[in-house]
């Protein structure tokens, strides 16, 4: 079968860098050919790269294409050495395999493994010892973070699993957590459930953002069956803004930032087919708040 | 009744699975007027989907001061309170037959406000 090589080139955590993602998808899903990752012009690759490079590799690996990334073409040492220790190299094809350090494992869940992802969370994450918090306080942002799964798991309709990857970042002192599915997307899968309601023609005028926005209310759920739902998401944004931490979801079209600021909600340009959730907390120590220090939440 | 959690559950109050499980348990002692306690010790992780079925779906058939009344629940941390009462609250202002139409016109009314 033919092959398609694609440039990965250095990848952060802005809005640029997950555009240059959503083109790298938009590449990856044109034609049958195979795909070669070539990492030649890579000089930096942040953990919501590695996430979604390796679950997008499943995707293709799924319409039984081939995928390889290319290890000798990367020269820089320092991206090498990351995703060595994260694991995500020794996953797609290189020998070494992970080890610990101050990377967080690459982690690929087909089901929703509750204790699995939760000792994730627990023990390789959150209770890494670079964010100052209780036990308890620990086993909360633990449970918040869980949500993020369980709404990927039960509204995407994702056929591949769900990728996981983190890492802890000494100069800012940001513990990062990203999670990434390629399923239908919040803003299509609230469109869908909209559709048994309304007529289409209302349906088109909807932007992805709007879609995104009243998912990320409190209550507000596609989820039917007769019992309230719709607290997930209002739970971890809660928790982000009181700690002075940053949740940003690219879905589809549509992003949504939730920080101290506030949250915001915009259309962006370049859409893909699934879901990225990207959270940032400060590695302060007392930073974090629980109730009786704060009214809500966890 | 007294159900202790952990025994039937384990140290995680997460998925809706589990909730469903303790709703089974105790949805018809608690439709008959019975107390039910259910005990918390040596649970340590929580998450709304455990308490949406466990205890937020209790209210479609009984009132929530008439819940509150029977159920209680001891050995509870901070974290399961919140979620707990957070629950109940949505719950209590849960309503299955919503008016979509007219959401979906508040929220393109909203919409455009927000783009002019």
């Amino acid at each position: 079968m033919p092959e398609k090589v694609i440039r990965v080139p250095s990848l952060n955590d802005l809005a640029w860098d997950f555009q240059q993602l959503f083109l790298i998808w938009s590449q990856a899903n044109e034609g049958n050919e195979d795909v070669r990752f070539d990492f030649s012009h890579c000089q930096f690759l942040r953990p919501n790269a590695v996430v979604f490079l390796g679950g997008l590799a499943r995707l293709i690996e799924s319409r039984l294409r081939t995928v390889i990334f290319d290890w000798n073409t990367l020269q820089n040492e320092k991206v090498m050495t990351n995703i060595c220790q994260n694991g995500f190299a020794g996953i797609f094809g290189h020998t070494i395999v992970g080890w610990d350090g101050n990377s967080i494992p690459y982690r690929e869940d087909m089901t929703l493994n509750m204790n699995e992802i939760m000792d994730y969370l627990t023990y390789n994450w959150i209770g890494r010892g670079w964010v100052h918090v209780s036990e308890r306080l620990q086993n909360a942002i633990a449970g918040t973070m869980w949500e993020i799964y369980a709404n990927a798991f039960e509204h995407s309709g994702t056929q591949i699993g769900v990728f996981s990857c983190g890492q802890h970042f000494w100069n800012q002192n940001d513990l990062i957590l990203s999670v990434v599915d390629f399923g239908r997307g919040i803003p299509a899968n609230v469109r869908n459930f909209f559709r048994q309601y309304v007529d289409e023609n209302q349906i088109s005028k909807l932007s992805d953002a709007t879609l995104l926005k009243w998912a990320f209310e409190r209550s507000n759920s596609t989820c039917m069956g007769g019992v309230a739902r719709g607290l997930g998401l209002d739970f971890l944004k809660q928790f982000i803004r009181i700690n002075q931490g940053k949740l940003e979801v690219y879905s589809n079209q549509g992003y949504a930032i939730v920080d101290q600021a506030g949250e915001r909600y915009e259309n962006i340009r370049n859409s893909f087919e699934g879901t990225v959730v990207h959270i940032t907390l400060r590695c302060v120590e007392n930073l974090y708040q629980f109730q009786g220090e704060v009214q809500l939440p966890i | 009744m007294k159900l202790s959690i952990r025994d039937k559950i384990g140290p995680r109050c997460i998925i809706k699975e589990d909730g469903q499980n303790i709703y089974d348990q105790i949805h018809g002692s608690l439709k008959n007027g019975e107390t039910v306690t259910l005990d918390f010790e040596g649970v340590n992780q929580f998450a709304s989907p455990f308490f949406n079925f466990a205890i937020g779906q209790l209210l479609k058939d009984i009132q929530e001061d008439k819940l509150r009344r029977l159920l209680l629940i001891e050995n509870l941390n901070e974290t399961g309170k919140l979620v707990v009462e957070r629950v109940i609250e949505n719950a209590a202002n849960y309503h299955g037959d919503k008016d979509y139409r007219k959401i979906l016109d508040d929220i393109l009314e909203q919409q455009a406000k927000e783009s002019d």
